[in-house]
């Protein structure tokens, strides 16, 4: 009788699972099939497989609206703004975890706060800094302001994973005539190098996916990024009726972070889950 | 230890400052500085260029009080809020325990997969979840052709009543991945001879559901609960700005698109600085009441 139950039991169970699965599944599918469809066929029949495979999208996508350059872009701001953010977050959290100082505990802290702190009061203001700085409608400041933006949660794991390595690795090193700064760059920045590919996989989804700041300081079509151009793209298409163009250009959006998620499923979700807890 | 013995003073410090202030510049002149000056903005009736800052005190805050879209947002906030919490507390709760309390062999497959919404940008789950209610081809109005509930189509994101309910879905949708694994994080910190004693003793799953899992993952739902609210009150607003623009008629405007809509279509910046406040003020208290309310839930158990 038990294992009948049990398998009973297991088969009313997997049906909310499968739901869900093809929730999740189906839409994504969905654009990326769209994406290989014409115009006629998206109206013909929106949730049908497309006739023949049909790469014309893309390439009009890439080139009569932007999105090449958008990606170009997006690229840009996303490997600027991880690599500046770690430049920023490894000494400090290395500083913070590791050299006593008085008021240690105290900065820590404050960064850790600021992860619970929602910036969007500070937009206003932030546009006219940068306007003021020269920095508004430029790829570089938009990476200064992601990286800054995230140097609360890079602390936060990087002091984690730097608190775990054995302090005798770091005491023989400085014995062997390794100055301090040799110590962070030779012995410690290599031991917390999972850490490091855990918050760069994660600030780059973040740097990748985002869409508001981009919005605002963003304003040359020149200088979208994909989110912006998206956005935009989607306002255009139902005028010009651009649809399988704009799926080809979410897909574009979309694949390269697919991509990431499947060679770094357990750095990624390891990340996300610890910055939610504490953000 | 050693290492702080042989070095000299000045060298430890010339060594923490090298670590530690270009971070803290650039910090407070990106991150801190905005804030506060966010603060100073609300005082100020102030279109964008430097001439026409015009001080006025708390004028912009007692016009909060009379802007009849205000209450209305906050409304819609609070709604989303609610309804996310909801949703996907009670869904992720739901997988988290199937997933890992009964022998399910592909769990590892439903584990990655309800990630993927996680990891989408929100304009590509915006744009995405417009096609499904659209009036046309959507697919949920040609579902409810195919099913003969001809009657039931709307235009969902046009439709004053149905604008804000249809972006629950989708918030919802994007959200359970993350939180399952979360609340699965606390289950499986929870020993296995807990529940192999309660099986002993004959409770049933459903039992052991509600006097072990509930109780013992409570640090994780009230983490997940606190985590969704700040987001939603401080982020909702991206979803809408692609969905609806705050419209039809105000109908989906929350207090996020509309600071965006004064600061950035109006030039109303002191106005929409005000706003601002507005929101961090009210997701710190509705923070800080949620902490004390979960926390007195807890003594219950």
């Amino acid at each position: 009788m038990k294992p009948m139950r049990q398998f009973a039991i297991g088969s009313a169970l997997r049906i909310p699972l499968l739901l869900w699965t093809i929730a999740v599944i189906f839409p994504i599918v969905w654009v990326l099939l769209s994406a290989l469809k014409s115009n006629a066929e998206i109206f013909a029949s929106p949730w049908g497989l497309p006739q023949v495979f049909n790469f014309a999208n893309f390439a009009k996508a890439w080139s009569s609206y932007h999105i090449g350059q958008s990606f170009v872009n997006s690229i840009v701001v996303t490997a600027v703004g991880t690599v500046l953010n770690l430049a920023m977050a490894i000494p400090s959290a290395y500083a913070i975890e590791r050299v006593p100082f008085r008021g240690s505990a105290l900065l820590h802290n404050v960064y850790l706060s600021a992860m619970m702190i929602p910036m969007v009061l500070g937009w206003i203001p932030l546009f006219f800094l940068l306007m003021k700085f020269q920095m508004l409608n430029n790829l570089f400041g938009l990476a200064v302001v992601y990286a800054v933006s995230r140097v609360p949660f890079s602390i936060f794991i990087l002091a984690s994973f730097i608190g775990s390595i054995p302090k005798e690795l770091e005491e023989s090193a400085t014995m062997d005539g390794l100055s301090p700064y040799g110590v962070l760059l030779r012995i410690v920045t290599p031991l917390a190098m999972t850490g490091i590919v855990t918050v760069t996989i994660m600030n780059g989804i973040q740097f990748w996916n985002e869409y508001f700041m981009a919005l605002i300081f963003m304003q040359d079509q020149a200088k979208y990024t994909l989110g912006v151009a998206m956005d935009f793209l989607n306002k255009k298409a139902q005028y010009e009726n651009a649809w399988g163009v704009l799926f080809a250009g979410l897909s574009v959006s979309m694949i390269p972070v697919m991509l990431v998620y499947g060679f770094f499923q357990r750095h990624i979700v390891r990340g996300m889950i610890e910055g939610a807890v504490k953000g | 230890m050693i290492a702080s013995m042989v070095q000299s003073k000045a060298q430890r410090a010339k060594f923490l400052a090298f670590c530690l202030l270009p971070t803290m510049i650039l910090f407070a002149v990106f991150s801190v500085y905005p804030l506060i000056s966010g603060l100073y903005y609300s005082l100020f009736k102030w279109s964008g260029s430097g001439a026409k800052k015009t001080f006025i005190g708390l004028g912009n805050y007692a016009r909060l009080l009379e802007d009849p879209v205000i209450p209305k947002a906050i409304g819609h906030d609070y709604f989303l809020v609610f309804f996310k919490v909801l949703g996907i507390m009670v869904l992720a709760t739901f997988f988290a325990v199937v997933l890992t309390q009964f022998r399910i062999k592909e769990s590892g497959f439903y584990r990655v997969v309800f990630f993927f919404p996680n990891i989408m940008s929100v304009v590509v789950i915006g744009i995405l979840w417009t096609f499904i209610y659209n009036p046309d081809m959507g697919l949920v109005n040609s579902g409810l052709r195919a099913i003969g509930l001809d009657g039931w189509t709307r235009p969902w994101l046009g439709s004053l009543t149905w604008a804000l309910p249809s972006i629950v879905l989708p918030a919802v949708w994007a959200g359970i991945g993350l939180f399952m694994l979360m609340i699965m994080g606390g289950i499986s910190g929870i020993p296995a001879s807990i529940f192999e004693a309660a099986d002993v003793d004959g409770a049933t799953k459903w039992e052991q559901f509600w006097k072990i899992t509930l109780p013992l993952v409570w640090a994780q739902l009230k983490a997940s609960i606190i985590y969704i609210v700040i987001t939603t009150l401080n982020g909702s607003f991206v979803i809408v700005q692609i969905m609806t623009e705050g419209g039809p008629n105000n109908a989906t405007h929350v207090m996020g698109s509309y600071l965006y809509q004064q600061a950035f279509v109006n030039y109303n910046f002191g106005y929409a600085a005000a706003i601002g406040v507005l929101i961090l003020a009210l997701s710190l208290a509705t923070v800080l009441c949620l902490q004390l309310f979960l926390k007195r839930e807890k003594i219950q158990y």
